[in-house]
């Protein structure tokens, strides 16, 4: 019996254990990542102008096209990590692709030659990193107790329940790749000029952390 | 019922305990990074309490993130703080820089980095290389090796859709990625070796 | 008030590594105090050994070229699982019949069960993997050179 929490899977294509398979939630989810990956292909970088308060000057921050080319890379690489851990059915495969989300998010910002920027992307890094332990520890934790770390063995609920640490484990490591409560921190890296390559922060980390709700609702 | 699986668990969970405790306290920024390549341990222990073939298969990928995440954040570490000309140089010993003595060790490393193939032999061959590079201060242009590094990477996905797509001809797919991840493995480290030592402009 | 007091607290990005490790080491010790935890003894890929074998902790489980079976999660999707396993290179071949020392080292030869997984039926993890390394020394060798 399949579990309708995300729907019943409409399409599977296997690559050898690892399943890839869609739901309606999922495909909804994989959709928002490639428009907002297609739009991050496609559009001109915002520019920048601080404006002197009180007064007439004001002056447009200089970027270098090297920079831009390189933040757009990593918003496209961002997007592909996201709309790779909306179809995924793997939980291991999910963290990895999480991790992968973590890194390009501190590549989007880090590219950017404010040392106040820089020193935020630092900060990011650090928790992005540590995020990666629970992660890990989480679906390992999953394939010990289940004996599986397929999805849809998950949902046929034919494996032992899954404990309730393990859970909490993958979700603190999305919470810690993705930022998802601290964006009052993660202002700070938007200070980074670029409108579309840092919206994609945004969008993958919450993203990733609706999909997480998904898969620990599954088991 | 308390199982071998829950005493290893437990063990690692404190030994969690107390490197999260030490990252908590922690103020500097460089201590930071060093203990957070510690609390990686801890993520790999808990995989390995899996105690099966499955649990190697996922220590690998889950080793390589977390160097690749430390690659990528002490890069951003030295330029956050304006660490521009690093005091570590070549190896500036006489014996290495004019001798025929790396030349030949970084030749014997390749080779026998090539009969192992993978990982393993992307790792000693790349070691190899390293040593050559830090040992004579090499500063040719990399754009050769960024290119077979793009290259081997693409080996790499074509074998990968070979063992999906056409597993008949899996022999195929084992060399291409064997070598694939050899030659991916031995120009990521080399290009390490070569940003050691001397800014180059 | 309090909400803003939270929000000022952490829109200072020195502070947020410290919460999380403080987020970590509970979950942590919640951890301990949830054990113990159950193991499923039905596992996939479990590891079997053969103390006389040459190739002792990576025993192959046949000669090259012959399929052995192996406990993936889904055999059909994998129909030349187990191929890979068996194969030895002749040379690593050829090293296995003259010594019994081969230990720890035949698992970086081309072939065996480690090969199988990170190649054949887990693919996809050495796929994303391989990608995230690839960022990373993107990001590294780009701040390397621009500044």
């Amino acid at each position: 019996m399949i579990d309708l929490v995300g729907g019943v899977p409409l399409y599977i294509l296997e690559f050898g254990d690892e399943l890839v398979y869609l739901t309606p939630y999922t495909i909804t989810l994989f959709l928002l990542a490639l428009t907002f990956t297609v739009l991050a292909l496609i559009s001109q970088p915002e520019k920048q102008i601080d404006i002197a308060f009180g007064g007439d000057a004001y002056r447009a921050k200089e970027i270098s096209v090297d920079e831009m080319r390189f933040r757009r890379f990593m918003a496209i690489a961002c997007g592909l990590a996201t709309m790779g851990a909306m179809v995924t059915g793997d939980i291991f495969n999910f963290t990895l692709f999480t991790a992968m989300v973590g890194i390009t998010n501190v590549g989007i910002v880090a590219a950017v030659k404010s040392p106040h920027v820089q020193d935020a992307a630092y900060q990011y890094g650090l928790v992005a990193l540590a995020a990666t332990v629970p992660l890990f520890a989480g679906a390992a934790v999953y394939a010990a107790v289940t004996g599986s770390l397929s999805m849809i063995e998950l949902m046929k609920g034919t494996v032992p329940a899954v404990p309730l640490i393990a859970k909490g484990m993958l979700m603190l490591g999305v919470i810690g790749e993705g930022m998802a409560p601290f964006y009052a921190a993660k202002a700070e890296m938007f200070r980074a000029p670029g409108a579309p390559y840092v919206i994609m922060c945004s969008l993958s980390s919450l993203l990733i952390f609706l999909r997480v709700v998904e898969i620990i609702m599954l088991g | 019922m308390w199982a071998q699986y829950s005493y290893g668990i437990l063990v690692i969970m404190v030994a969690a305990v107390i490197a999260f405790y030490a990252l908590a306290r922690e103020r500097d920024d460089l201590h930071k990074l060093l203990l957070l390549d510690l609390v990686e341990i801890v993520a790999l222990g808990i995989i390995a309490m899996l105690g099966t073939d499955l649990a190697e298969a996922l220590i690998l990928p889950g080793l390589t993130v977390g160097i690749a995440e430390l690659l990528a954040l002490s890069q951003i570490y030295c330029t956050k703080e304006g660490i521009r000309n690093r005091p570590v140089m070549g190896l500036n010993i006489e014996v290495i820089t004019k001798s025929d003595a790396p030349l030949i060790l970084s030749i014997f490393l390749v080779a026998y980095g090539m009969v192992l193939s993978g990982f393993t032999g992307g790792g000693v061959a790349g070691l190899g290389l390293v040593f050559l590079f830090i040992s004579r201060t090499y500063r040719n242009d990399l754009n050769l090796l960024e290119m077979a590094s793009g290259i081997s990477w693409a080996i790499w996905i074509f074998a990968f859709f070979v063992f999906m797509f056409l597993p008949q001809y899996w022999f195929v797919a084992l060399m291409g990625a064997a070598i694939g991840i050899l030659l991916k493995v031995t120009v990521k480290m080399s290009l390490v070796g070569t940003m050691w030592g001397k800014q180059h402009d | 008030m309090i909400i803003r007091k939270i929000s000022h607290f952490l829109c200072n990005y020195e502070n947020i590594m410290p919460l999380f490790a403080g987020a970590c080491l509970l979950l942590f010790i919640a951890g301990i105090l949830l054990l113990p935890l159950p193991y499923s003894e039905k596992q996939l890929y479990p590891k079997t050994f053969d103390r006389n074998s040459s190739l002792d902790p990576y025993d192959r489980g046949g000669p090259p070229f012959t399929q052995v079976s192996i406990v993936s999660q889904y055999p059909e999707n994998s129909p030349t699982a187990g191929l890979v396993t068996s194969y030895l290179t002749p040379f690593s071949l050829f090293l296995s019949q003259v010594t019994m020392h081969l230990g720890t080292t035949i698992v970086a030869h081309p072939g065996g069960i480690i090969d199988e997984i990170l190649y054949n039926t887990r693919g996809l993890d050495t796929v994303v993997e391989a990608t995230i390394l690839f960022i990373a020394f993107a990001i590294a060798s780009y701040i390397y050179r621009k500044v």
